[in-house]
């Protein structure tokens, strides 16, 4: 079976509000970030890639079998969602044993796969544990062990680390990394971060439109010598951010060294090598986003 | 295997105890769970025995106890009235009091004038005043009269400001049935002297003879089990499952969407109609498992007063499973259809609307009542119901066709579940997340 995921034209509206617009994507194995902001439509696709939502117009393949087919798409699907939540009176092992029931696997089958993903996701010791009293991290983890009870050829994780401390980020990023070795993961986020410690190939949503399908090293490609550092007083700062888009500053005792995107270097700056949250800012000012990077939730 | 797994879901918590509480309690209220003081009694000709009494169509039992019940009621100018099945007492206006006024002339050959006189004058003295309650019997006598008796003082007594009313001898019953039937539109319906429900006024004390034979039936037909299963089951459908698996039924339903994992459960290979039936079938597991328990707790309360004699102990569960069951199933297919349907427990008021309708259409055909639509059939007559065997099988088919019209638009509904939920699993249904 061919794995790969193909778009082609896909319109999704809620009512009259157009939530996908002609998105095309070509998904192959391996980790693919989507990237957007918050409201950008990758939640939207994802769930229309999952087959719990109609599309307007366009198709969508996946490993060759129409979305239409939701019989066949839902035995090779994956799914954790955003809000991830469980039966808080069930326990772990009761969960996972009940959502591989409605997966259709054999007993001995449910009980060895269980074991196995509960031992992949560092949960065993947590088994008996109730879901209710699961820490933010550990039911994160529980939602990539119940997504994987199938097998699935397609697994897709809708913002699973937010909220998450740095430490069972790292630990998701590493095992979402793992299971995409032999399938297509479908990460979507708005942190990008994460995406940076996965992703090979990425794409960029806005208002529903794909901004961006490529390598991460395209990206950072296109946004070289569009970011520039500066060293400045403090007190210059608020006439900087007014000129400047500001993606970055680290205050160096009285001076603040700031980051910023602009088309050509300006006195006193130094180009610098772009990351990936420069290029995707890049790509987002390129496309016309209204950004407000200057305001206080980047300083923070 | 995904019925113990959803069995489970229903059985564990909080909803389910008060189910079976609140099911105890309700049929304790009523007796019905112990019978060991309720024992049929074998008819003996030797002593004295009152066999109970029974309803028949004979007009001259009919005719001068229905004018009774109409000219007492004319006095008070209070008339009782079913006219949906709820107790209405009508209260009449002037003209239409002078119509029943006509209507007594007609029977009685006494004036109108009179009658309405005589009305005006108990109304207006505390002496004339009748309450009529269960220490209160009324007999024709021979001469057409009516003696009341009052707390065991028998006194002779021509009711209302001493008039006489009987019944004229060249009255047919035909007309008397088509004067009745003028009394009860002028009363908008439903009220006791609808030409139908005239032979609740024909009172017949059953015979010796009688009893031998309902006797029998109950020994032989029912091996004493069966008419105490047929108790409870009255009980058990009115009280209990006629209302409450509705809870059961939208509280499973809503389960997935308060735990957020609607769409976990979407995603998976099983399909929608495995998913509705399966739970659909353990809701109705777990309703009736507690039900098939109190029934044979309550059933096996009467199995010491028959010892030596052969009975029928599967008959509880045959019951249970007959009578009771298409009700528990109607009511949670209603549940878990409106709960798909609207994602609100709505289906609770629905259900206790018909409910309340269903038990409120019961009260005036209490003894039997095996219509159509009745979502809990009726089958008691107080503590003898069970010596009823003949009316049981008499209406067994109506029961039957009652029944499997429930258990198949439990199953319509249960399928049209199963296309909601599909379509919802599809995003059909989904306007904004």
């Amino acid at each position: 079976m061919d794995n790969t995921i193909e778009i082609q034209n896909l319109n999704k509206f809620y009512g009259r509000k157009q939530a996908l617009c002609d998105v095309n994507l070509t998904i192959r194995q391996g980790m693919f970030g989507l990237l957007g902001r918050n409201g950008a439509g990758k939640t939207t696709l994802m769930r229309t890639l999952a087959a719990l939502l109609q599309k307007r117009s366009g198709t969508i393949t996946i490993c060759k079998i129409p979305i239409e087919n939701e019989k066949e798409i839902r035995k090779i699907i994956g799914y954790l969602p955003q809000d991830f939540s469980m039966y808080p009176s069930m326990n772990v092992m009761e969960a996972m044993d009940y959502l591989a029931l409605l997966s259709g696997l054999e007993k001995q089958e449910r009980k060895e796969r269980t074991e196995l993903l509960l031992q992949k996701v560092n949960l065993t010791e947590h088994r008996k544990k109730k879901i209710k009293a699961l820490s933010g991290g550990m039911k994160r983890r529980l939602g990539i062990a119940q997504a994987l009870l199938n097998n699935p050829k397609v697994l897709i994780v809708d913002e699973p680390t937010a909220g998450l401390d740095p430490e069972e980020r790292i630990r998701f990023r590493n095992l979402l990394s793992e299971v995409a070795e032999e399938r297509i993961v479908i990460l979507s986020t708005h942190i990008v971060g994460d995406i940076e410690a996965t992703c090979e190939n990425i794409a960029i949503l806005e208002s529903g439109k794909v901004l961006y399908q490529g390598t991460v090293d395209n990206l950072l490609t296109a946004a070289e010598g569009k970011v520039f550092t500066k060293i400045t007083n403090k007190t210059e700062l608020p006439t900087l951010k007014k000129e400047l888009f500001i993606t970055s500053m680290h205050p160096q005792g009285k001076e603040i060294s700031i980051r910023f995107l602009a088309e050509n270097a300006t006195t006193d700056a130094e180009a610098c090598a772009p990351n990936i949250e420069d290029a995707y800012m890049f790509y987002l000012k390129k496309n016309g986003a209204e950004l407000e990077v200057n305001g206080n939730a980047v300083l923070e | 295997m995904l019925f113990w797994s959803e069995f489970k879901k229903i059985v564990v918590g909080i909803p389910y105890l008060l189910f079976i509480a609140v099911m105890v309690i309700d049929l304790n209220s009523q007796d019905a769970l112990n019978f060991s003081n309720d024992s049929v009694i074998v008819p003996n000709q030797s002593v004295t025995q009152n066999y109970g009494i029974k309803n028949e169509e004979i007009p001259e039992l009919i005719m001068p106890a229905a004018l009774t019940s109409l000219y007492t009621e004319f006095c008070e100018n209070q008339y009782r009235t079913y006219p949906i099945g709820f107790i209405k007492y009508v209260k009449l206006d002037y003209d239409k009091q002078q119509k029943i006024a006509d209507i007594l002339s007609k029977i009685t050959g006494v004036r109108a004038d009179e009658i309405y006189a005589a009305q005006d004058s108990s109304n207006n003295s505390d002496e004339n005043t009748f309450v009529l309650d269960e220490n209160t019997t009324t007999q024709p006598n021979n001469n057409g009269n009516f003696t009341i008796s009052i707390d065991n003082n028998t006194k002779e007594n021509s009711i209302a400001n001493e008039l006489q009313l009987t019944v004229r001898e060249d009255i047919s019953y035909t007309a008397f049935k088509d004067l009745m039937q003028t009394v009860d539109n002028i009363l908008g319906g439903g009220s006791n002297y609808a030409p139908q429900s005239l032979i609740g006024y024909g009172h017949v004390p059953i015979t010796y003879e009688e009893a031998v034979k309902q006797y029998e039936l109950v020994k032989t037909y029912d091996q004493f089990t069966g008419g105490y299963a047929r108790l409870f089951s009255d009980y058990a459908g009115v009280m209990a499952l006629s209302i409450l698996p509705v809870f059961l039924a939208v509280i499973m339903s809503m389960k997935d969407r308060r735990a957020k994992i609607s769409e976990l459960i979407y995603i998976r290979k099983t399909s929608s109609t495995k998913i509705i039936f399966v739970r659909f079938l353990a809701v109705i597991a777990a309703v009736m498992l507690p039900v098939i328990l109190l029934s044979y707790l309550s059933n096996s309360s009467m199995w010491h007063l028959y010892s030596g004699m052969k009975l029928d102990y599967l008959a509880p569960l045959k019951y249970d499973l007959i009578w009771l069951m298409p009700s528990a199933m109607m009511v949670i297919a209603i549940g878990m259809f409106l709960t798909e349907l609207t994602n609100t427990p709505i289906a609770v008021a629905v259900c206790g609307l018909w409910w309340f309708i269903d038990v409120n259409l019961g009260i005036k055909s209490v003894f039997a009542s095996y219509s159509l639509l009745r979502l809990a059939p009726r089958h008691n007559a107080g503590t003898k119901s069970y010596f009823r065997t003949q009316d049981f099988l008499d209406n067994f088919p109506r029961l039957i066709a009652n029944r499997l019209l429930f258990v198949g638009l439990s199953i319509t509904l249960v399928l049209v579940t199963i296309i909601i939920y599909e379509a919802k699993r599809k995003g059909k249904f989904t306007w904004k997340k």
